[in-house]
């Protein structure tokens, strides 16, 4: 037996009682490590392991993994760190033995990462998350299990800050805590550098204030960091983290929320955006990080270089108000949208398209609407081009915004130029085309090219001077004839698409130079469009020679007569087409000119076969002398075409590149569409145009491409297209029933209001949607747009609850009545001393001459005059429908009931069962049915005295959904329809005041009176969801409240509050400062009350 | 004593038109008219402000051979020197009473004296007496006109106890826009069914130019831009508008343009802020001006 073998039968000996799997670890190490090791300090290890196994019961666990990773480490260390290493492990053991074991198994798969040195840290770290207890144990535990793998990724500084993240999680959550430490070396994986530290730092700080969103950062945080520029990630990590240092919960929203909005802009303005985020940063870190949110909504409308302006606007705002600076950055103040609007150059359509549409109706005459041309693509008639401009005849459609320019009357000026254009086709009636009419310049060639017309044309047969149509050879489908003068002409083109194209480009230059004819103001502004889109049109010479040809003429209407290229061999055709045009160029010209003109130059393009451009050789620049431009409208031309033609592979006929300013010409759509509502309002029936027909003028017409609209067969896209046609033409029927219908009169009444012709199938009810700003008194401006107002009129009931209202209150009915009679005004008054007057007054004369007797100065107002009074009031009632009106009024006197009962349930039971049945006779009352009678009780009062009312309900949830009830309109007359519609007033849901009030005040506006009153009645105070802070606030919704009864006292309108909450003065007196208002303590007077109370108002 | 007041004095502002007034016929309304004269025929003249509805009274006041006397309402007319056929414009408005029209006392001393008022002295004289804008004035004031627009032609002065009979060349004429007023202010039939009515309207797009290219001195273009900024802007009536766009307008802003202003302000400030101040529409109004105008 050997030396060694001495000590190792040993220490087996005293492992032994620990445990059998120890001593075979022990033995396995020890015959692997033994030789380098000598005796001394092969005990000194062993004694080290011993001990370990000694520490606590289970210890020995700790110790066999310390046997059992030795032979790694040992050659990792050495001898002296070994020793360090052993020490660590003994002082984690006193800690925790498991604490201890998952360090030595850890060990050799994290020290060769973390290095010697920093194997004190590293051990230091997990045992940080040690606190004694059995959670933070297994936290730690984990910690050095995961050590291998997150130490591939991390450094020991990194890892510190994860760990104190780690930690800082500990106080909320364990679960939490553990799961983010699993996922963290994945997590922050894809993050690189300094990024990661600075993450983390942010999740410390998040761990602190934000903790339950601790899981969502580190999952989804590197993902939504890789948004930012890299360079600016560590800036906008300093950013976040100042909020959640400031600010606390919300940090890790917004600092989503900014990631995700710097994702819409260029990686390259992060810097600069960054910057300006850290100048506020100071101030308010919420209004940076507002700031960065809102930045790719303002840099839509604002370019790079002047975000620095709007943002030291905001910045001042900022020094003055905190609440106000930030919601100026959060957009949502009216100061934000001016500034912005100001920096923009963009022009919006919305805001422009009132004025674009009272200036196509000035030059029309024709009632325009304006709209986006988006709104045409959506209808699905044919058009597609989703910002070219339009017209379907009946409006205008032009792109959503124009930023061409850097200046914004510039870019109107597009506008107007676009506007110009296609109102000029309405003026000019260019879709008043008559295949029948003459000319003013150009002789006629329809009708003998239609009599001509080649009998394998593919389209409806001619038609002979009878109007009989012939009946086609072997066509199958029977033709119809065509539906309107336009199809008729473009029958006569075998090359349909040619044709179009050419009587695009004629018809459009007819219109271009009218307009310069007849408004000089805009020439100069037109040829400037007409330059830019000359300098925009592809080159000729590459183009296949028919193509070339059309492109000419397209540069010749534009006035860019010297921006024609051609070969000079063909010279004569292309002097022939541009003389045609020219010819055209004259203020008498007529559409039907246009057509002459396109039949024309037809004939030339046809002679041209579409070549390739390199089969001519003699492509020239020509100039208007050379081209020898003659008017030219013999009926001859084009007949003589003497010059050679080239040979070759004609290529298929592709039409030019549109010209931005004329846009989408559809001549054959828009007069069968004009054709069809014609008919339709003569008939007042849906069309009589069959879908067979529509479906060939769909297939002969180049115009609609059912591909663009439909990925359905044709049979089915014209279904399509022809539901959609209907559709379109009875909603723009349904917008004007005034003009096509006579009013439905009712009684011999005109009757208004949505119930109109026929009750048995009521027509749905289309909600009207008004917006009003909303006072944000924090920021002490309004929140632009803020509320969107949902008008409808209320379901009518049965007209009996009106009736025996009126029973009921019969004596309080009559009364009122006769004091109300009493207000009514004599007509005239007779008003004394005046200085002029109808005549003298005695009384006065009489003084006049004392006075003057005793030389005093007399007065000289010595006549009278009746003056006429006119009673002239309008009153709206604002009713509160929240659902808090629904309860009872009862309730509160029943509650002292009860206390009568002395705890026995028998007696309370039998007058339980007696209340619910009066209940179910009589149902109780509740604050809503006083409110309904007492609004019977002043229509009573009103019809007698003869003001013009309306009476509104408001209720709603939410800032968008604020409902507007009418039950009777300022202008509408009292009818059977309000009676029942009182039936109907119910509860709802929330009390938004504001834009109920300022809905309110725009219908008084509307109307013509002197005296205005606004009458609102509550039952408690203003309260909605977002109307506040949070749901506890109240000052926000009664500043609000407040604001808008100044509105309306602002504008002449005298507001009035009733309120039956008995605790109402509290805030009344905020809310109503300046403003009359009453708490009717006693709800059942209510009716009495507010009769009275109205006639004091006005009297 | 001399303690009555200046504006006791009835000042009296008096021109008589010496010359032809320069009045362009749209249709007819001058043979009506003299046949109306000739008949003793009331006239209604319907038509919107500024459109030549008083330059046609006081063209037809001259016609008939008369030199003109024009005054202010609730002023006394002094006749003109020569037995000419006055006019006699009164301006009505809401408060204008019964006596604005007749006449009334005044104090004078110790005394009282009688003045007549308006109408009576065109009744007394028998001059064209031209009530502008009657719907305006109160519903008991236009009453008072009933007894001398029949064949009575009779006017009762209450408070002096008399009767005046209209002399020969005496004739009513009253002028109201059917436009702007509130059906509350539409006139009574009693009082409508009186007249005869001659319709006015905006001259045609030729006419006007002949009228402002005299009016205001321009050139026939300048004229036949200034005609058609009217034609334009009056398709906006009804939609921002409630009254189109005067000739008289079109006068001034030709005026303007005559005196060197620039044709886009002198339309800015003649016509577009004349007409409305609702910016939306003065944008859009202007938006024709600089299309029309460079």
């Amino acid at each position: 037996m050997t030396e060694r073998t001495r000590i190792y039968s040993s220490y087996e000996k005293q492992l032994t009682p620990f445990s059998t799997s120890l001593v075979a670890e022990f033995r396995r190490t020890a015959d692997a490590v033994g030789e380098l090791m000598t005796d001394d300090e092969l005990r000194q290890w062993a004694d080290e392991g011993l001990e370990l196994a000694k520490q606590s019961w289970r210890s020995w666990e700790a110790a066999g993994e310390y046997y059992r990773v030795t032979p790694q480490i040992l050659p990792l260390l050495g001898n002296d760190g070994f020793q360090r290493w052993a020490k660590h492990g003994r002082e984690l053991a006193e800690l925790s033995s498991a604490l201890a074991a998952s360090f030595f198994r850890a060990s050799p798969g994290t020290l060769p990462a973390v290095g010697p040195a920093r194997m004190g840290d590293w051990m230091g770290l997990g045992r940080l998350l040690y606190k004694g207890t059995w959670r933070s144990a297994s936290l730690a535990v984990q910690f050095f299990d995961g050590s291998p793998h997150l130490f591939d990724k991390l450094t020991i500084d990194e890892a510190r800050v994860l760990v104190r993240f780690v930690d800082a999680l500990c106080d909320r959550s364990y679960d939490l805590a553990s799961h983010c430490l699993t996922i963290a070396p994945q997590a922050l994986d894809p993050l690189e550098g300094d990024d990661r530290a600075a993450f983390l730092i942010f999740a410390e700080a998040l761990a602190s204030t934000g903790w339950a969103d601790a899981r969502s950062y580190l999952e989804k945080g590197p993902a939504l960091l890789a948004h930012v520029q890299g360079v600016q990630r560590g800036r906008f990590l300093e950013l976040a983290r100042e909020l959640a240092r400031r600010e606390g919960r919300q940090a890790f929203s917004f600092f989503a929320e900014a990631a995700r909005a710097l994702a819409q802009v260029d990686h390259e303005t992060h810097g600069l955006l960054l910057s300006l985020a850290e100048d506020l940063v100071e101030r308010s870190p919420l209004a940076a990080m507002e700031f960065l949110k809102t930045a790719s909504t303002a840099l839509d409308r604002i370019p790079v270089d002047t975000i620095a302006d709007w943002h030291s606007v905001g910045s001042d705002l900022l020094d003055q108000s905190v609440d106000g600076g930030e919601a100026y950055f959060r957009m949502e103040s009216s100061r934000g949208e001016q500034v912005l609007e100001a920096l923009s150059s963009r022009v919006e359509l919305s805001r422009v398209a009132d004025i674009l549409r009272m200036y196509g109706k000035a030059l029309t005459g024709f009632d325009v609407a304006v709209h986006s041309s988006e709104a045409l693509a959506e209808k699905g008639i044919g058009w597609v081009e989703g910002d070219a401009p339009s017209t379907e005849g009946s409006a205008i459609f032009l792109p959503p915004h124009v930023e061409e320019f850097t200046e914004k009357e510039q870019n109107f000026g597009v506008y107007k130029v676009y506007c110009t254009h296609q109102a000029g086709h309405l003026e000019f009636g260019t879709f008043e085309f008559l295949f029948e009419r003459e000319g003013t310049i150009f002789p006629n060639l329809r009708f003998d090219a239609e009599k001509q017309r080649p009998a394998i044309a593919p389209t409806a047969p001619p038609i002979d001077s009878d109007g009989h149509v012939d009946a086609p050879g072997e066509a199958t489908i029977p033709l119809h004839e065509p539906l309107t003068d336009m199809e008729r002409f473009f029958d006569l083109f075998p090359d349909r698409k040619l044709a179009s194209d050419l009587f695009a480009i004629v018809e459009d230059a007819r219109i271009d130079v009218l307009i310069g004819q007849e408004y000089g103001g805009i020439r100069r502004p037109y040829g400037e469009r007409q330059g830019r889109e000359l300098d925009r049109r592809p080159v000729v010479d590459q183009l296949p020679l028919r193509q070339a040809f059309v492109e000419n003429l397209v540069r010749a209407s534009l006035g860019g007569l010297d921006r024609i290229v051609w070969p000079e061999q063909l010279l004569g055709l292309m002097a022939d087409a541009v003389g045609v045009l020219e010819t055209l160029r004259q203020p008498q010209a007529t559409v039907e000119d246009s057509a002459e003109a396109t039949l024309r130059m037809y004939r030339i393009a046809n002679e041209i076969p579409n070549v390739a451009p390199e089969l001519m050789d003699d492509w020239m620049q020509m100039e208007e002398d050379n081209l020898n431009v003659s008017p030219m409208t013999a009926e001859s031309m084009g007949q003589d075409a003497s010059a050679e033609m080239p040979q070759g592979e004609p290529m298929p006929y592709e039409s030019p590149q549109p010209v931005d300013f004329r846009g989408e010409f559809k001549p054959e759509t828009v007069q069968m569409l004009m054709k069809l509502r014609q008919q339709r309002n003569e008939q007042g029936q849906a069309s009589p145009i069959s879908p067979e027909q529509l479906r060939q003028m769909l297939e002969k017409s180049v115009e609609i491409t059912l591909a663009d609209m439909a990925e359905a067969d044709l049979t089915q896209s014209s279904e399509l297209f022809l539901a959609n046609l209907i559709k379109e033409l009875s909603q723009q029927q349904d917008q004007k029933p005034g003009q096509q219908k006579p009013m439905p009169l009712k009684d011999g009444q005109p009757v208004t209001g949505l119930s109109t012709e026929d009750d048995e199938h009521a027509l749905p009810v289309e909600p009207k949607y008004f917006f009003y700003d909303e006072w944000d008194f924090r920021a002490g401006d309004y929140r632009p747009r803020w509320c969107r107002i949902v008008e409808y009129p209320v379901a009518e009931g049965t007209e009996e609850y009106y009736d025996q209202t009126l029973v009921k209150y019969a004596s309080l009915v009559g009364q009122t009545r006769r004091q109300f009679e009493l207000l009514r005004p004599e007509m005239y008054r007779k008003i004394k001393r005046l200085l002029d007057g109808e005549e003298l007054d005695f009384d006065a004369v009489t003084d006049y001459a004392v006075e003057r007797r005793a030389r005093v100065t007399p007065n000289d107002k010595i006549y009278w005059r009746r003056n006429k009074i006119e009673r002239d009031v309008s009153v709206a009632f604002l009713l509160d429908m929240s659902a808090s009106t629904d309860e009872e009024i009862a309730k509160h006197e029943r509650r002292y009931q009860q206390d009568d009962f002395d705890d026995d349930p028998r007696r309370y039971f039998s007058w339980w069962m007696a209340r619910r049945a009066q209940e179910l006779l009589m149902p109780p009352k509740r604050i809503i049915d006083v409110e309904k009678e007492s609004i019977v009780l002043l229509i009573k009062a009103l019809e007698t005295i003869g003001d013009a009312y309306g009476i509104y309900g408001f209720s709603g949830y939410g800032r968008d959904n604020v409902e507007f009830y009418v039950v009777k309109d300022l202008e509408e007359g009292f009818s059977d329809h309000v009676k029942r519609r009182i039936d109907k007033i119910a509860p709802v849901r929330s009390t938004r005041m504001g834009p109920a009030i300022r809905h309110a005040t725009t219908k008084l506006q509307a109307h013509d009176s002197k005296v205005r009153i606004l009458f609102l009645v509550s039952d408690g105070r203003p309260q909605d969801h977002g109307y506040g802070r949070d749901r506890t606030e109240k000052e926000y919704a009664i500043h609000d409240t407040h604001q808008a009864l100044m509105e309306a006292k602002r504008m002449g309108i005298v507001p009035f509050c009733l309120t039956v909450d008995r605790y109402g003065h509290d805030y009344l007196k905020q809310m109503c400062q300046d403003i009359g208002y009453e708490v009717v303590p006693d709800i059942e007077s209510l009716p009495s009350r507010i009769t009275t109370l109205y006639r004091q108002l006005t009297a | 004593m001399t303690t009555e007041s200046t504006y006791r004095q009835y000042a009296i502002e008096e021109y008589v038109v010496t010359t032809e007034p320069y009045y362009e016929p749209v249709s007819d309304e001058i043979e009506l008219f003299k046949a109306a004269y000739a008949e003793k025929i009331p006239v209604l003249l319907k038509g919107p402000t500024g459109c030549g509805k008083t330059r046609f009274v006081e063209y037809m006041a001259f016609m008939l051979g008369r030199p003109v006397t024009v005054t202010r309402e609730a002023d006394g007319v002094v006749q003109g020197e020569e037995s000419g056929m006055p006019l006699v414009t009164v301006a009505c408005h809401e408060d204008l009473t019964a006596s604005d029209l007749v006449g009334r006392y005044l104090l004078e001393g110790d005394s009282t004296r009688w003045v007549d008022g308006p109408l009576t002295r065109a009744v007394k004289t028998g001059a064209i007496c031209y009530l502008d804008e009657i719907v305006e004035a109160r519903k008991d004031t236009t009453v008072l006109v009933h007894p001398l627009t029949d064949h009575r032609r009779l006017l009762p002065i209450e408070k002096l106890g008399q009767i005046v009979e209209a002399r020969d060349g005496f004739v009513l004429v009253i002028s109201y826009n059917p436009g702007y007023q509130s059906a509350l202010k539409d006139l009574k039939h009693s009082t409508r069914q009186r007249f005869m009515a001659i319709e006015f309207g905006y001259p045609p797009r030729d006419l006007e130019l002949k009228i402002i290219a005299h009016e205001a001195g321009v050139s026939d273009a300048v004229a036949n831009d200034l005609a058609k900024l009217g034609e334009k802007v009056r398709h906006l009536k009804e939609h921002g508008l409630a009254e189109g766009v005067s000739t008289r307008l079109l006068i001034y802003a030709g005026k303007l343009i005559h005196e060197g202003i620039s044709a886009r302000r002198a339309c800015q400030v003649a016509v577009t802020w004349a007409l409305t101040d609702d910016a939306d529409v003065q944008r859009s109004i202007e938006e024709v001006v600089s299309s029309i105008f460079e």
